[in-house]
């Protein structure tokens, strides 16, 4: 029988694992208390450090019962987090939210940066084992630095595979090609345009506004998938408010955090700005 | 069959408001959730300077007895931001009420004046929010207090004022005597009930600010309770707008019973299709009544009052 995570007070698991990815990313396998109903691509948790903050994160991977969180160190809940050790507790609320829609035989195009990357891991190996002959897969990923590009090794490995294709880009070009990847795309989008195309992204909203007003314009492209996670969120289930989205009032917890290109198109907040807990607009 | 009902002046078009704290931080949910069917919105609770509220986590739902506990603390943006808020709800025609918040006659004075030039349907005083170490309950739990708000704020508008009430008090007809006095036009009974949850796992507290306000079907009895009480003693005085784990249409005929012109509704809409939660609401509000033959809502208030 499937179990489910109800919604409800933070179930408490072990961290298992801590893995480094780079100096203010760290990868942590969890333990949760059973097999859940598994969640879907861009699905997140309300992930709880006991006694300091409460935040939402994405699901990177799960397999059985071992959830994986990849998680950068940017505020007080996470450097507390960077403290714990394996075997410490966390409580875990979830699975929240819209996922990525999967479309099949289509080429893929999967742009992300920075902290957006951890879902995305996910998203792709979940295309890659469902993929059929036509599916393609274009992965582009941007960082300020080398050392700032989450999953290097594997995307390079899925790339050898023929898994996949790579792009990646950095703002000082120590990796990859020098620049954004929406420029990457951009490029790829102009040379080829007979197949039907979907983008999904995650990462800083500024790129992806920039690559929705790219992708737009584009008739191939079929739909255009982006995770607004990045904001501030109370309840995670679509109660508090603190996440809701103008004109249409949706809530990034529920409706979102993936949002589809027709609702993107609506969407005032979407590049322009966010709320704070107060829920005074801050320009993003 | 009639849905519309009366809260001295102000006429809605069914009983259905959405509570103050729940979707109310921006014009947009407050107006999709008023398209969705209810009959009027209020906002979140507004002070006079912008508040982030408390640390998370800050609201979780507890499966097991379909409420909810929290410790937002009133975050909101300050008046001076939120009117454009409101400004945009009024051009929508969005009938809305305004929960104010403040410790102190001068600060709910600032609020209320700084927002009354806006044509609202009223204030609501919130003058019973748990979840702040200073304004709120200390406010609410003091006869003399609410006396003077109330009518001080009353002195300053010609909207009418409602006062909601908390519940964690020994004796609530204190409280709405002062109230009425006042020159309340409406008493909403009742805020969430003083709780708490600690993980017996980390040992801690799980709400950031330790302790919260319980909402949801576990408080549904203790508000009905509290309007019963409330009608059998100033029903012939003052309307009563009924709160506390409605999750029903059901439940809405229930509290109407119990004494409530009209109810609040908040926990019940934190799910995925709140317009569908809506809808069910208003078909079983008529089912009832189409079943027992009432034609209209005010044929309901306070009838479980007839022995």
């Amino acid at each position: 029988m499937t179990k489910y995570f109800h919604n409800s007070k933070p179930e408490m698991c072990k961290i298992i694992k801590i893995m480094e990815e780079n100096e203010d990313t760290r990868t942590f396998s969890i333990k949760l208390p059973f097999t859940p109903k598994k969640p879907k691509p861009g699905q997140f948790v309300m992930l709880w450090v006991p006694g300091i903050d409460e935040f939402p994160i994405g699901v990177a991977g799960i397999k059985d019962q071992i959830l994986e969180l990849c998680v950068a160190k940017v505020g007080e809940g996470t450097k507390a987090l960077f403290e714990l050790e394996q075997g410490d507790l966390v409580g875990i609320r979830g699975f929240f939210g819209k996922a990525f829609r999967i479309k099949k035989s289509i080429t893929h195009i999967i742009v992300g940066g920075g902290y957006g990357m951890p879902p995305l891991k996910y998203l792709i190996e979940e295309i890659i084992k469902g993929r059929t002959e036509q599916d393609e897969i274009f992965v582009f990923e941007g960082a300020r630095t080398k050392e700032k590009l989450l999953y290097v090794e594997l995307l390079e490995k899925w790339k050898k595979e023929k898994k996949i294709d790579f792009f990646p880009f950095t703002d000082d070009g120590s990796y990859g090609k020098k620049g954004f990847p929406t420029e990457g795309v951009k490029e790829y989008l102009n040379k080829d345009n007979e197949k039907s195309v979907v983008i999904y992204s995650a990462g800083p909203e500024k790129m992806m506004k920039i690559l929705f007003d790219i992708c737009k314009n584009y008739n191939h492209i079929i739909d255009i998938q982006m995770s607004l996670a990045d904001r501030h969120m109370r309840c995670g289930f679509g109660l508090c408010g603190a996440c809701v989205v103008d004109p249409e009032g949706l809530r990034i917890c529920v409706d979102g955090p993936v949002f589809s290109r027709e609702q993107l198109e609506k969407m005032d907040d979407f590049g322009n700005y966010s709320r704070l807990p107060s829920g005074k607009k801050e320009e993003i | 069959m009639n849905l519309e009902t009366k809260i001295g002046k102000i006429t809605l078009r069914n009983p259905l408001i959405l509570a103050s704290g729940v979707l109310g931080s921006s014009y947009s949910s407050l107006n999709r959730i008023y398209n969705s069917g209810f009959g009027a919105v209020i906002t979140k609770s507004i002070g006079i300077d912008e508040r982030k509220g408390n640390p998370n986590p800050s609201v979780f739902f507890l499966h097991e007895i379909k409420s909810a506990i929290n410790s937002v603390g009133l975050a909101n943006p300050g008046y001076k931001l939120y009117r454009e808020e409101l400004k945009i709800l009024i051009e929508k025609e969005v009938p809305t009420i305004v929960s104010i918040f403040g410790g102190n006659i001068d600060e709910f004075s600032e609020v209320l004046e700084g927002l009354d030039d806006l044509p609202f349907l009223c204030f609501e005083l919130n003058l019973s929010c748990p979840n702040t170490e200073k304004e709120g309950l200390a406010v609410g739990t003091d006869p003399q207090l609410v006396y003077e708000i109330t009518k001080e704020m009353q002195k300053r508008t010609s909207k009418p004022i409602w006062v909601k009430l908390t519940p964690n008090i020994t004796d609530i007809f204190e409280i709405a005597e002062a109230a009425i006095k006042g020159g309340a036009s409406a008493l909403v009974a009742i805020n969430t009930l003083k709780a708490m949850i600690i993980d017996i796992y980390s040992k801690k507290p799980i709400l950031g600010f330790k302790r919260g306000g319980l909402s949801g079907a576990a408080i549904k009895p203790i508000g009905i309770r509290f309007v019963y009480d409330l009608f059998e003693r100033f029903g012939e005085t003052i309307p009563i707008v009924g709160v506390g784990g409605i999750n029903s249409g059901y439940d809405v005929i229930e509290y109407l019973l119990a004494g409530a012109s009209a109810v609040e509704v908040g926990t019940a809409i934190g799910i995925k299709y709140p317009e569908n939660k809506t809808n069910l609401f208003i078909q079983q509000i008529k089912k009832y009544m189409h079943e027992q033959k009432v034609e209209s809502i005010s044929e309901l208030i306070g009838g479980a009052h007839n022995d």
